[in-house]
């Protein structure tokens, strides 16, 4: 039996009305926000700061705030070229060292005035060994660093060092300047926490995985900044910052989703900026197991897939093939060089395997990816093309980023999607990777005339002679094929109608912009 | 029988009951306190047995060797994992909760939890509230309009919310409601000790979407149990005497649904802290579900315990209040 109970309908809907109106809160007020008084620049993609120190700092989020904090002794300009920022001056004197005459009356955060001390502590920090900078590697060449007087500083090397210049620039290097007195008095761990630079923007607040708060350095030697705050919030996911954005919730992001990128450079409410980026994405290959320790294999493999479907299916065309070690941005180190054996070409494929000791379907390479991001479709798509031209067994293991790292650093891995971003000297993309005691040398590639050519090319000071010799080492390790280059990616930075200044650099630039932006 | 013999049964009888009631509540905290226990045991074991290591997060991939050896020394991460446990848990049962490895370097990790709880506290209440308030009107003109076109409406609603998932509901809240209509943020949070109406406009979204399923779901059981008991004798009974229908629904018939219906919602709390860590990440609210899937992907393990533990914590207490408010409005389930 069905008992039914009547209650008057007006009831009901009184009672729904009220609820209505309770959950939209104001009816249809449209979401108003006053004139930004300041700048609203999200780190997109990152949700982890964990040091702002630049002698810890390693992560590219750091890096992103960093740059606003701190100045190097030099900077890029806006083509690349190394120009002075700390220093006024430089040259290199007879005895081969560098000196560098510092700019006057620039002032840290806490007031006090820069010195050739804080530049000789700055860079002897990150070279003592007991205080594990992972920067170490990019001024391990320096010999020693002498203040002559309070505004001259020389840096002395053991042998010639070419890439020197670049990795004192405020970039991802760690070489930028701190200031003795207060790290000394602070101790490591709290100037981490509470940095101090020459920046044009200090620290004023940190909230952990959340975002943080800069203010304008009024004594900043380029000017006091028009924008007198910026807020950095870190927003973990790409597409929530582009969202933001567009609901006018912030400024400006450090990146963008490549597959929202066709359809934001039709919005009229916001400018994408895109450029190629110095960036190289790869085949992590490990030459001491089997099957990639043949390298017959290793050119079966990379002939049988197509770098133009991938650049279209993984970033959506936001990029370009890449068939050598060395980004197009790198300028003169650049060679444009297109192998065969980095060419896509079914039949070559198949005969380069028919040499090689294995055969296609009697290895089980899993190859290692992460996330759920373009990385992992990256691994997808080339797993499915190299399998249709061969016959491999190929599959896709999919990880996070960590642990995918730590494998890669223990060598637990046959084949792994790999890349680089914001190296900005040709050292770090073939020494680091490809020399024998190289510290990225993750796959235990070795050959002696790769080594002798990329250390010669390292003490080598004349540009044109020095790409040579990157162009003759770069030849020597295509050769052998110990990776399996792909592509490089555009790099993008999205604004908010009104906001203007930002000038893009190919090493993924962000917080040294702060200074230039206007917004209406 | 005399009035005091009357009396003192009366008295015994209540004795007995409030004695088994502590007797549930007795068993009912020590089996949570087991559960928390074994709870601790997966969480730090499975962590422990996951690839990774917060070293290479706090350090970087440039760190070498030696600076990794040290950081894990520092940390205690070379002991075996069994000597870890009891560390940790010691430490925890003192209300210490360790220092952050990777995520924010040496920071105490309870200093972490405390900056990010209320605004999962916060979101997860108002997500309850909404789901509730849905479930109410939803379930009641179900149960009232049973077989005519509104139950029909009011179901299809039901299903359509149990079929979204939260992800993709906040997805097309943002673009229909945020960035369309432009009624709501499409990102961040304010604290409502802060602004608390600002505080009900920029949480409405996220808090809708974790809503929506649970709505559904509490809407559904509510259907259900109203049309059970509208059927019992005593409603029936009630009708005779000639009580309004009003009236009826509010003093028997919805009284006597609460008890399943609290509990489907006590069943529930779990899903919102699920939803919990999806939604902070699209939204940006500064919470634990978002410090949570950080200290994940950073392998920051104190950090990590330390959120499931207290996800942990609070769906057990949780589920006991609700046992014990179900136990008070029905000693049957006491006894």
């Amino acid at each position: 039996m069905h008992t039914s109970i009547s209650i008057p309908r007006r009831t009901v809907f009184k009672g729904i009305g009220a609820i209505a109106a309770a959950g939209v809160l104001g009816g249809n007020a449209r979401v108003a926000f006053a004139a930004a008084p300041h700048l609203r620049a999200a780190i997109t993609g990152y949700s982890v700061i964990n040091t702002l120190d630049p002698g810890k700092a390693t992560l590219i989020p750091e890096f992103y705030v960093i740059w606003s904090l701190y100045n190097g002794l030099l900077t890029f300009d806006d083509k690349m070229n190394i120009v002075p920022d700390l220093a006024e001056s430089y040259k290199t004197l007879e005895d081969g060292s560098i000196e560098f005459k510092l700019r006057k009356g620039v002032k840290f955060h806490d007031g006090s005035e820069m010195t050739s001390d804080d530049v000789k502590f700055s860079i002897e920090r990150i070279l003592n060994e007991s205080f594990a900078s992972p920067n170490r590697a990019k001024v391990a060449a320096v010999d020693r660093v002498e203040a002559v007087d309070p505004l001259t500083v020389r840096i002395y090397t053991k042998r010639p060092f070419a890439p020197l210049l670049t990795f004192l620039t405020n970039s991802r290097t760690g070489t930028q300047i701190v200031p003795r007195k207060a790290v000394e008095a602070m101790g490591a761990e709290a100037f981490a926490r509470k940095p101090i630079g020459t920046g044009p923007y200090k620290l004023e607040s940190w909230s952990a995985g959340t975002g943080l708060k800069l203010a304008a350095h009024k004594d900043y030697f380029g000017g006091a900044p028009t924008i007198e705050t910026v807020e950095v919030p870190l927003i973990a996911e790409e597409s929530s910052g582009v969202t933001a954005l567009l609901g006018n919730q912030i400024d400006l992001t450090s990146t963008v989703p490549a597959a929202d990128v066709p359809q934001l450079s039709s919005n009229p409410n916001a400018t994408i900026l895109k450029q190629p980026g110095l960036n190289m994405r790869f085949l992590s290959l490990n030459l001491r197991k089997a099957p990639f320790d043949d390298p017959h294999f290793r050119r079966a493999v990379s002939m049988a897939f197509q770098r133009e479907a991938m650049v279209n299916a993984v970033i959506f065309g936001e990029g370009a093939t890449s068939h050598g070690i060395f980004p197009p941005l790198l300028g003169d180190y650049y060679s444009n060089i297109r192998p065969p054996q980095t060419l896509f070409n079914p039949e070559a494929a198949k005969a380069e395997m028919a040499k090689s000791r294995y055969k296609p379907g009697e290895q089980t390479v899993a190859v290692v990816t992460w996330g759920g991001s373009w990385w992992k479709r990256f691994a997808e798509i080339f797993v499915a093309q190299v399998n249709q031209t061969l016959g491999t067994k190929f599959t896709v293991e999919v990880t996070d980023a960590n642990a995918a790292y730590a494998r890669q650093q223990s060598g637990d891995f046959v084949c792994s999607v790999w890349g680089w971003l914001g190296l900005v000297d040709p050292d770090e993309y073939i020494n680091d990777i490809f020399h024998s005691k190289g510290w990225r040398n993750f796959g235990g590639y070795s050959n002696p005339e790769a080594d002798t050519l990329i250390e010669a090319a390292a003490r080598e000071m004349d540009q044109a002679k020095r790409a040579e010799l990157y162009h003759k080492a770069e030849k020597v390790v295509m050769e052998d094929l110990p990776f399996i280059p792909c592509f490089t990616s555009n790099i993008h930075n999205l604004l908010r109608k009104g906001v203007s200044g930002f000038v893009q650099k190919p090493y993924s630039n962000f917080g040294d912009q702060f200074i230039n932006i206007k917004t209406t | 029988m005399s009035d005091v013999a009357l009396q003192s049964g009366l008295h015994r009888e209540r004795m007995a009951r409030l004695r088994a009631l502590f007797v549930y509540i007795a068993k009912r905290v020590l089996g949570s306190a087991g559960v928390l226990l074994v709870g601790t045991l997966v969480v730090f074991f499975t962590m422990k047995a996951a690839p990774g290591d917060p070293a290479l997060s706090a350090l970087g991939e440039q760190a070498s060797p030696d600076a990794i050896a040290a950081f894990r020394a520092a940390h205690g991460l070379d002991a075996p994992v069994h000597v870890q446990y009891l560390a940790w848990l010691t430490q925890m049962l003192q209300g210490n909760f360790g220092q952050s490895l990777a995520l924010a370097s040496g920071v105490p990790v309870a200093t972490l939890l405390l900056t990010k709880l209320p605004a999962t506290v916060f979101i997860g209440l108002y997500a309850l509230t909404i789901a509730i308030v849905i479930s109410l009107v939803l379930g009641t003109i179900a149960a009232l309009q049973r077989g005519r076109a509104a139950d029909t409406v009011a179901t299809s609603i039901a299903v359509f919310g149990i079929s979204m998932p939260d992800f993709w509901l906040s997805y097309v809240l943002i673009f229909g409601l945020a960035l369309n209509l432009g009624l709501f943020p499409t990102f961040g949070y304010v604290s409502p000790a802060d602004d608390f109406l600002r505080a009900l406009h920029f949480g409405f979204l996220p808090a809708f979407a974790i809503a929506a399923p649970m709505a559904a779901v509490f809407a559904r059981t509510l259907r259900a149990v109203l049309i059970d008991v509208m059927n019992k004798p005593y409603v029936t009974t009630a009708k005779s005497f000639g009580l309004r229908g009003q009236f009826i629904f509010v003093h028997f018939v919805l009284r006597n649904a609460l008890v399943p219906y609290l509990t489907v919602i006590g069943l529930q709390i779990r899903y919102i802290l699920g939803g919990v860590v999806v939604v902070e990440r699209i939204f940006g609210i500064p919470g634990i579900g978002s410090l949570m899937v950080d200290g994940a992907f950073a392998r920051d393990f104190p950090v990590l315990q330390a959120c499931t533990v207290t996800f942990l914590f609070i769906v057990l207490v949780v589920n006991m209040i609700t046992d014990l408010i179900c136990a008070a409005l029905d000693p049957r389930r006491s006894s």
